[in-house]
């Protein structure tokens, strides 16, 4: 006799229940990130996915094939000044972005001819006297939706307000108040979602402005926490594990007592770069930036903690760790570059989650991403010289007193300038290759310190700066200010290596169709070999480009996107007609070339191979005549 | 002699001036992250040196009570969402909004 199961009612019914529970229970956010990020017909973040590696498996678009790309369309979004970061697309949706005044677009990927909506807020002009380098933006961040709510599209502005849009029409949902530019805060960065959540960061450390970065609903805009980088420990939210598993780092108490007096509430570290996340270990990481003013003898100690690469729970905002990786800064080597997630096989041959991390001081940082272990540091060109070397026991880096900037003394030579060898350009990740794909600076600097006091909304740096190409580059006609390198994070060499004529600003994209493409100052998009750096296609845009390229399907055909648009901290001289070459922070006088190749523009340019695209039938958008076929 | 002496003495003073202010390496800790230390000839303490800023307290305290004033004109934005299900930006258009009260609890 056949043994059949016996299963209570009970039982069942339970199971039933625990069944349906499952079923009817709402996707989360990130499972719909992360699967509307697997689709290629998406580009669903900043960095493409949650790793911010910056990295498509498209291959249409390949080596052999590279030499057909042509543009397929267009669009300009009406705004001069710098285009950084890239446009988002999602279910066969480009949403764009600019500048001040922060007007989003949608546009059809069927017919990008028609601005399906625009949303443009209005905002107080004098934002933009308040910014420090230029009035760019970083980019917007899309909320898929759940049962009771649409998708969301959220834009951070000039003035300081985190605003969430319905994806589907454009309507303003709610705006929040974030940071007053009437004390110097302002907001570039691109917001960032995490479940139900949105993260804000903050701009204007060039004002004093103490940094934190706050959590908001998507759907109420409430608070939900605020994390600061400086003063007490319950301010910047330091969990009970805090550094537990690298006490050498430091740990409780440091936010105030590595600050003299009260300087903590004017000291920086605001976060105006990128974001990453790791669902597994539910941290998210970023960076915080220099403290203030520059004048580094106005603000003894070592400023905890601002310069930190930041591991923190999303839910909650509690720091797991804390990696101080330029103490008592001298140079304003902001730490806010792009944040890019990999799992990788370490020289031990062990598995191991990575975050890697190419700061403005030259050093490029590899930390086990789940404690905050350090696992490299390694210079990101041989020219680096305010550092001798970082030590991986204690991760101090050893500096050399010859190159330290104080009071009365004009320090020279200093590599890399203010600017770093890297700076906010969104880089990426080749898992096939193990390389990191990186745009490179190549400016070193003279600084100057000088005393000013603290006036809330007034610029509080204190350094007069000159800046100009590195040792590799040509000092005599100031040009050769940037590279390219391809680097691995495990051997610490650089597999390729080649000099650019003005810094990398805006970032790389890496793709399976083994190119790495990326935008120039000087107005090129360009494609390279990713096993050698040999140069394979460019082709002229507009103006000259600050922000990093994505690659998307659409109907089954690859396109490749850029902003072009020059502007951004190195393009304050062009934008501003600025003409000392101590000003903009000193960038005018590095960059007093860049005019003799790009002017302002604005807009995003979409490639193809041999352009083909929605206009390759010439009927698609045009006008139509009701009634036309009975006419005829 | 005195020419000799004076000669050293210039010397000296080049040598030194030419050298950087050094020792400051960075590594030389008081506690866990916290290695800072002044360079040779700069004070430890800035309060009352020449390189006193002298910081107004009235104007440090501007940031901590601008954040504060937005958390709360938001707060109530977000009770009014809440309540009513539209936004409301301009907080004076908001019944009951008092600038030194919290919204009712929901």
């Amino acid at each position: 006799m056949r043994d059949t199961p016996r299963i209570s009612l009970k039982a069942s019914a339970s199971a039933l229940a625990v069944v349906l529970a499952f079923v009817a229970a709402p996707v989360k956010a990130n499972e719909a990130l992360v699967d509307l990020a697997k689709n290629t017909d998406n580009w669903v973040m900043t960095g493409r996915d949650y790793d911010a590696a910056n990295y498509s498996t498209l291959t249409e678009v390949n080596k052999e094939t590279v030499r057909r790309l042509r543009p397929a369309w267009s669009f300009s979004t009406g705004v001069l000044h710098g285009h950084e970061g890239t446009p988002l697309v999602v279910n066969g949706r480009m949403y764009i972005h600019s500048p001040f005044p922060n007007t989003v677009f949608a546009v059809d990927l069927k017919d990008p001819g028609k601005i399906l909506w625009q949303n443009k807020p209005r905002q107080m002009p004098t934002a933009r006297t308040v910014a420090c380098c230029d009035v760019v933006n970083r980019g917007l961040a899309y909320w898929p939706g759940d049962g009771e709510s649409g998708a969301l599209i959220f834009r951070t502005q000039l003035d300081g307000h985190i605003a969430a849009l319905d994806a589907d029409t454009g309507e303003t949902r709610w705006s929040m108040e974030n940071a007053d530019i009437r004390v110097g805060a302002t907001l570039t960065i691109a917001p960032y979602v995490i479940d139900d959540l949105v993260l804000v960061g903050s701009s204007g450390a060039e004002l004093g402005v103490r940094g934190y970065v706050t959590a908001y609903d998507v759907k109420t805009g409430e608070q939900k926490w605020r994390a600061f980088a400086t003063g007490p420990d319950e301010e910047i939210l330091l969990g009970e594990d805090f550094n537990l598993a690298n006490p050498h780092y430091g740990r409780f108490g440091l936010g105030t007592r590595t600050w003299e007096g009260d300087a903590w509430k004017i000291g920086g570290g605001t976060n105006w770069g990128w974001y990453a996340y790791d669902p597994t270990e539910k941290l998210f990481y970023y960076g915080s930036g220099n403290p203030a003013p520059w004048n580094e003898t106005m603000r003894p100690g070592d400023n905890k903690w601002t310069m930190a690469i930041w591991g923190r729970d999303a839910q909650t905002g509690q720091a797991r760790f804390a990696y101080q990786k330029t103490p008592h800064d001298e140079w304003d080597y902001a730490g806010v570059n792009v944040m890019m997630l990999s799992e990788q096989e370490d020289k031990e041959g062990k598995m191991r989650k990575l975050l890697t991390h190419p700061d403005r001081n030259g050093i490029i940082y590899t930390l086990d991403r789940t404690n905050g272990d350090l696992v490299s540091a390694d210079k990101m060109d041989d020219t680096v010289n305010w550092v001798k070397e970082v030590q991986l026991d204690t991760g101090l880096p050893v500096r050399d007193p010859e190159f330290g900037t104080r009071m009365d003394h004009m320090a020279r030579d200093i590599c890399p300038s203010a600017m770093g060898y890297h700076n906010q350009g969104h880089d990426s990740y080749d898992p096939e290759r193990k390389l990191f794909m990186l745009g490179i600076n190549h400016i070193c600097m003279d600084w100057e310190p000088f005393m000013l006091p603290y006036r809330a909304g007034q610029f509080f740096v204190g350094a007069t700066l000159s800046m100009y190409p590195g040792p590799k580059g040509d000092r005599q006609n100031n040009l050769g200010l940037g590279q390219m390198k391809a680097y691995n994070a495990i051997t610490g060499e650089m597999k390729w290596e080649v000099m650019e004529r003005f810094s990398v600003w805006g970032g790389t994209m890496a793709t399976a169709g083994g190119l790495t493409f990326y935008g120039t100052l000087d107005g090129f998009i360009k494609a390279r070999d990713s096993d050698t750096g040999e140069l394979l296609w460019k082709h002229k845009l507009p103006s000259g480009v600050i922000g990093h390229p994505m690659t998307y399907t659409h109907e089954g055909r690859q396109y490749v996107a850029i902003y072009y648009g020059v502007g951004g901290w190195p393009g304050v001289g062009l934008v501003f007609d600025l003409a000392d070459p101590t000003a903009g922070l000193g960038s005018v006088g590095a960059f007093r070339r860049l005019a003799e190749y790009t002017q302002m523009g604005g807009g995003v340019m979409v490639f193809s191979l041999d352009g083909e695209g929605p206009y390759s039938d010439p009927s698609v958008g045009e006008y139509e005549v009701i009634g036309a076929a009975e006419k005829l | 002699m005195k020419t000799f002496a004076a000669t050293l003495a210039v010397g000296l003073a080049f040598a030194l001036s030419a050298f950087p202010a050094l020792a400051y390496d960075g590594t030389t800790c008081r506690e866990a992250g916290n290695c800072w230390e002044p360079k040779p000839g700069y004070p430890e303490r800035i309060e009352g040196s020449q390189y006193d800023p002298q910081h107004d307290p009235a104007e440090l305290s501007k940031q901590g009570a601008s954040l504060a004033a937005m958390d709360h004109r938001n707060a109530w934005r977000v009770w009014h969402l809440k309540k009513t299900g539209s936004f409301q930006y301009d907080v004076s258009k908001i019944e009951g909004y008092a600038a030194d009260a919290k919204p009712p609890a929901q």
